[in-house]
């Protein structure tokens, strides 16, 4: 017994501050082709600026704030907090509060439940290095979900392809709109 | 199982102090010289744009959002989350009348990271997009 106590200790001097650098952080994934095609189209245009105000509006159509432009680069940087209350999550939550309270215990499941999304998105607009009269345009986005108590639930990159398609389809919209207003 | 007992001050005090740091690490670990080897590579062009284009190309790749970028001074910052938070300034400079250097730093959390594999590899990823790019390639 005191054997075992003595090498847990050990265990916890040695790991307690023991610093989490993953094996290949910075290495590219095998579904780097796949993801990419996803967040990529290529959109005809008249000019760089038509493009560049098309996406500007249909970011500000979807309620982001834009943080950062770097034009010479066609990097735009936009971000927004949102809800990620969810009805049905709640209720799971509400009947385990329900079940530990009937136990005699106290769990304050409801307190994990999801309560806002910090969403940032990163656009990058560039002239087409194949074909005149085309940008390139390539979108990432991350997601940090919090908690009631502010605590990070989920960090993640969104990757599903029909967010990025209602945002080209948007973007097409936006284009169109942009070029017959001029 | 007394002795044990004996030694558990001793233990809590190791346990407590093995989690202490200097109030401000500013300067950071490490050689500079050491340092900046692994995180910089060269390249054989002239085309400063182009390599910022790939930078960007090579960090949505890797599935950053930028935070920050400087056409005028090479720079770009951007961030990762996946389980963790992964942050990394790109520096991209004119070396001479032939080359450019790109300088890259990354940090996890609250560690930098310091292993010359993780470099490597942000670097492989690199010389694939400036492949493309100075192909042509979308």
């Amino acid at each position: 017994m005191s054997r075992a106590l003595s090498w847990l200790l050990l265990t916890a001097i040695l790991g307690g501050c023991a610093t989490e650098i993953p094996d290949a952080a910075l290495r590219l994934p095998e579904s780097t082709l796949e993801v990419r095609s996803l967040q990529t189209r290529t959109l005809a245009a008249p000019s760089e600026i038509d493009i560049l105000t098309a996406t500007i509006a249909v970011l500000q159509d979807m309620e982001f704030n834009i943080d950062r432009i770097e034009k010479p680069l066609g990097v735009i940087t936009a971000s927004k907090v949102t809800d990620a209350d969810s009805a049905n999550e709640k209720t799971g939550l509400f009947f385990l509060d329900l079940l530990c309270a009937i136990g005699g215990g106290g769990c304050d499941a409801m307190s994990t439940a999801q309560d806002d999304q910090h969403i940032t998105l990163t656009m990058v607009v560039l002239p087409s290095l194949a074909r005149d009269g085309e940008y390139t345009t390539r979108i990432t986005i991350q997601r940090v979900i919090y908690d009631k108590m502010d605590r990070i639930l989920v960090l993640e990159r969104i990757d599903d392809a029909q967010t990025y398609q209602q945002i080209f389809d948007n973007l097409r919209k936006s284009l169109f709109i942009q070029v017959g207003e001029k | 199982m007394s002795r044990l007992l004996r030694l558990l001050p001793l233990l809590m005090l190791l346990l407590l102090a093995s989690c202490a740091t200097t109030p401000a690490n500013v300067a950071g670990a490490g050689t500079q010289l050491e340092t900046r080897q692994i995180q910089t590579r060269e390249y054989d062009t002239l085309d400063k744009p182009m390599t910022m284009r790939s930078v960007v190309a090579t960090l949505q790749d890797l599935g950053f959002t930028i935070d920050q970028a400087d056409a005028e001074l090479g720079t770009i910052t951007a961030t990762r989350l996946h389980d963790h938070t992964m942050r990394m300034t790109v520096a991209v400079v004119q070396k001479g009348m032939q080359r450019i250097a790109v300088r890259a730093n990354a940090r996890i959390g609250e560690n930098s990271v310091t292993d010359a594999a993780t470099y490597q590899d942000f670097f492989v990823a690199l010389d694939k997009a400036m492949f493309l790019t100075l192909h042509k390639v979308d």
